[in-house]
């Protein structure tokens, strides 16, 4: 879904994979400007980045993007068999945009035309984010300043001024951006006797919910594991531990 | 759309994986034709039947020759998934279509039977049906429908194998009847036309898995 002015719209946005537990949950989010997303490792920023970006389509929930986005993944692959250059042509032709010098000033050192898997790591980041900055209107950046030299991280900064963006970040190079933080880990909780398993699965803040015979485990969000524990206890189950 | 089609195909030919079908094919072709192949229509049936998997084979290594974060990166690029999917069976179908006509060709300059235009024309028939139900076969299977490659190309292989002994109950098997036959009959452009859903079906199918 496009066309949200120039920055991104996530409306209750939920993700799991497959069966799995739920990596997001109900996320609400409206990105203007810089916006840094922070939060500890499997808090579901580069989830939530795919998402954000057009690669993932999240299990329920609505987002609104604008039509050029540009996508920097955790990690470029450090396989590529085609040159720098040609690939960056090719970017540029797809999105029907010119080159600028994002490369330049972020140092690029090495062949543009030989194999980006001769590359190294940090240039073929400035790679990466060379085809991001390409696009006109969002970009999202997931640890974009991975491999960088801190030249060319501040340079980066720079890049950032005045861009519509949503970037994850561990490292605190952004201090005046928007912090959102996806921290907040959650609480496990192991039932056993377990009635009204359609009925726990419902509450709000229950990430998942695996059962296994009469025995269940559920992950909530902190915020909601008083109300789930009193829930549980209200519908009959038995709480074996609360970790 | 045509930029992006350049892109999926440089990079095919970037990389080599796309050699090893291509020499098989080239090879068992050269074997087929290596002495008398029979009468003209009669001798098409060898190379379509051998144009079927090697066309499935060639299009899993398009549709997998990007790895996935550079797949990503390229589905954001183009403004979503249904783009580059299209584009990546465009380029399956047109690396096909170029062997269809080579093995469409070979003979008529090979084979000691003459062929005439007619002929001709309906061994290229023939071989594009073939080509398509291959591509489609291939990309139906291949990422993102399933995401390991040891899933597709067990997958792949299943079914293409299993093609070959359900004989005319398949649109493979229309044409290598019709072939066999010494004969043409619409069944091959049905089988033609059944390729083609399936390759977009193929992408809507990736499209809706993604």
């Amino acid at each position: 879904m496009d066309g949200y002015l120039d920055g991104v719209l996530l409306d209750q946005v939920s993700k799991r994979y497959g069966r799995g537990p739920w990596v997001l949950r109900d996320l609400t989010l409206e990105v203007s400007g810089l916006v840094v997303l922070t939060g500890a490792n499997g808090t579901g920023k580069s989830t939530l980045l795919k998402i954000a970006a057009g690669v993932l389509r999240p299990t329920s929930g609505r987002v609104v993007r604008p039509a050029s986005v540009g996508y920097v993944p955790e990690r470029f692959p450090s396989d590529v068999k085609m040159s720098a250059s040609s690939y960056l042509a090719h970017m540029g032709r797809i999105r029907c945009a010119a080159a600028g010098d994002v490369l330049e000033r972020l140092g690029f050192v090495g062949s543009l035309t030989a194999p980006m898997a001769e590359l190294s790591k940090g240039n073929a980041q400035k790679v990466a984010l060379a085809q991001a900055f390409l696009a006109a209107d969002l970009l999202v950046l997931d640890e974009p300043w991975t491999g960088l030299d801190p030249a060319a991280s501040a340079e980066l900064v720079s890049l950032l001024e005045g861009r519509t963006a949503l970037v994850s970040d561990h490292e605190g190079h952004l201090a005046s951006a928007t912090r959102v933080d996806l921290a907040g880990g959650h609480v496990t909780i192991e039932l056993s006797r377990v009635v009204g398993l359609e009925a726990l699965e419902a509450l709000e803040g229950v990430w998942s919910v695996l059962s296994r015979g009469s025995s269940a485990r559920v992950v909530v969000a902190p915020d909601r594991s008083d109300h789930v524990l009193a829930e549980a206890l209200r519908l009959g189950c038995s709480v074996r531990s609360v970790r | 759309m045509i930029s992006l089609v350049r892109y999926l195909a440089a990079d095919v030919f970037r990389g080599q994986r796309f050699l090893a079908p291509l020499l098989v094919f080239l090879g068992v072709m050269g074997m087929l034709f290596s002495s008398d192949a029979g009468q003209p229509l009669e001798a098409y049936a060898g190379s379509s039947a051998l144009l079927y998997p090697v066309a499935a084979w060639m299009a899993v290594v398009v549709a997998t020759s990007e790895d996935v974060v550079r797949r990503g990166i390229t589905v954001v690029s183009a403004g979503g998934w249904s783009r580059v999917l299209t584009a990546a069976a465009l380029v399956a179908v047109a690396i096909a279509l170029a062997m269809a006509l080579l093995a469409a060709v070979w003979p008529v300059v090979t084979n000691p039977h003459p062929y005439t235009f007619g002929e001709f024309l309906i061994g290229l028939a023939a071989h594009t049906a073939c080509a398509l139900l291959g591509v489609g076969v291939g990309l139906m299977f291949a990422r993102p429908v399933f995401d390991a490659i040891g899933r597709t190309v067990l997958a792949v292989f299943a079914v293409v194998v299993l093609t070959y002994p359900l004989g005319r109950v398949t649109p493979l098997g229309w044409v290598l009847d019709a072939l066999g036959h010494n004969s043409f009959s619409l069944s091959v452009l049905w089988a033609a036309v059944v390729g083609a859903a399936l390759v977009s079906g193929a992408v809507v199918v990736g499209v809706r898995r993604a």
